[in-house]
């Protein structure tokens, strides 16, 4: 089904998100809460777009809102950089202390505002939540409401499903997720975890349970090597090799 | 060993409550209320046992816990007064009645008081202006409340217990 996506006309699966088909037309759309592997969350509506349907005009949220049939969609008028520019004031003044936001911030021209919290980071995009869930572990999750809500395990204690993977870090666009990482221990969300070493080169690489995690995942069909991620490259790059075409 | 059997009794106490709806994630909501009417909040306990029943991670459980008003992860009052203090009720006075149960109470909002038997609270707006400045004792409504009728009001609920609770 044909849509128009800023005047570009292109081909769009039926159920499709806006957003999607945008990315696949090469239309960027801001966006502070998707992950192509993770579906539109619909968390943060910096990916308002203004879709006309026949004479109806209408704001949505592109990374969720399928297309079910024959719409124009504009991403950029002055309303939706408006739109974005509240947003991005809003987050800064919740979380002002991470370059991201302060580059944000700049980038839309923002007002000046009296920060909440100069210390804080999170804007509360939750995908370090969405993160722990694909690990499957669910260890941490949003807690409390409006202006308290917050990522948390629960009661604020180490949370016995956390494996410390470190998924919720790596994944934070803010850096607001803290590890520690000391005399091969790593410590994240209340908890500290031994960690593995890899056979090579000696270096720190992984958490133990994440090592066991990975095995019981893959049905124990990994071998039982403990290698760091550079030197499992090499190495299965040395067994490639065997197998050159004479 | 007192505390033992306390903890022993609560946690049958808690199973029983459980136990009455089906072990599915959609009766989260309904067991917490239950609880939160059993024992005036969420134990800890409870909410693992929930947890564990509905096969759903305790992650997912205490975020419900905390989103809704209507829960409570410390012990509330037995009799939970409820102060508007909505426009009508502001301006009508709400904060002198606040001052008030604090000063015969010794709690302000949020808190509980050391016997347990008021908890306070204040709310945005009980749909009820006319009858400003309006308190709530549990489910009963006080209209028009002065310093005078508080007292009275607080002798009246003093060792109360939600009625809607004794049915077992
Ligand atoms: S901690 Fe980071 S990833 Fe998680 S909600 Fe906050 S900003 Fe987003
Ligand atoms: S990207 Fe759509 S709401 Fe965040």
């Amino acid at each position: 089904m044909k849509v128009t996506i800023d005047g570009k006309k292109i081909e769009a699966k039926l159920g499709e998100t806006i957003l999607e088909a945008a990315v696949r037309a090469g239309v960027e759309i801001p966006n502070l809460c998707y992950i192509e592997a993770f579906g539109g969350q619909g968390v943060c509506r910096m990916c308002m777009v203004e879709v006309k349907d026949g004479e109806q005009k209408r704001l949505v949220a592109s990374c969720t809102y399928p297309i079910t049939g024959e719409i124009e969609v504009q991403t950029n008028t002055p309303e939706l950089q408006e739109i974005r520019r509240n947003i991005i004031t809003l987050l800064y003044r919740r979380a002002p202390n991470s370059d991201f936001m302060k580059k944000l911030y700049q980038e839309y021209v923002c007002p000046a505002v009296e920060v909440v919290d100069p210390a804080e980071k999170c804007i509360m995009c939750r995908l370090c939540v969405k993160a722990c869930e694909k690990v499957g572990a669910f260890a941490i999750s949003t807690i409390m409401r409006g202006t308290e809500k917050r990522v948390a395990t629960p009661f604020d204690e180490a949370s016995p499903s956390c494996i410390g993977c470190g998924a919720c870090a790596e994944i934070c666009p803010t850096g607001a997720i803290t590890v520690k990482e000391e005399n091969g221990k790593q410590e994240i969300w209340h908890k500290s975890f031994e960690m593995s070493r890899c056979e090579i080169c000696g270096n720190y690489y992984s958490t133990l349970p994440v090592k066991e995690h990975v095995k019981e995942q893959l049905d124990n069909e990994v071998s039982g090597e403990n290698l760091c991620p550079s030197c499992r490259r090499k190495k299965l790059a040395g067994d490639l090799a065997k197998f050159s075409i004479k | 060993m007192a505390v033992n059997s306390e903890q022993t009794a609560d946690r049958k106490a808690m199973g029983k409550i459980i136990n009455r709806y089906p072990p599915e994630r959609r009766y989260i909501l309904a067991i917490m209320q239950d609880l939160q009417k059993q024992f005036n909040y969420l134990p800890k306990d409870a909410l693992q046992m929930t947890a564990e029943y509905v096969n759903t991670p305790m992650s997912v459980v205490y975020s419900m816990a905390t989103f809704y008003k209507a829960f409570s992860l410390v012990p509330k009052g037995r009799v939970v007064l409820k102060t508007c203090d909505g426009t009508a009720c502001h301006i009508k006075g709400s904060n002198i009645i606040i001052d008030e149960i604090y000063k015969t109470l010794g709690i302000r909002p949020g808190e509980t008081t050391a016997d347990g038997d008021f908890s306070l609270e204040t709310v945005n707006c009980l749909g009820a202006c006319a009858l400003a400045p309006v308190l709530v004792a549990n489910d009963r409504v006080y209209p028009k409340v002065t310093p005078a009728s508080l007292r009275e009001i607080i002798e009246e609920n003093r060792g109360r217990r939600d009625e809607s609770t004794e049915r077992e």
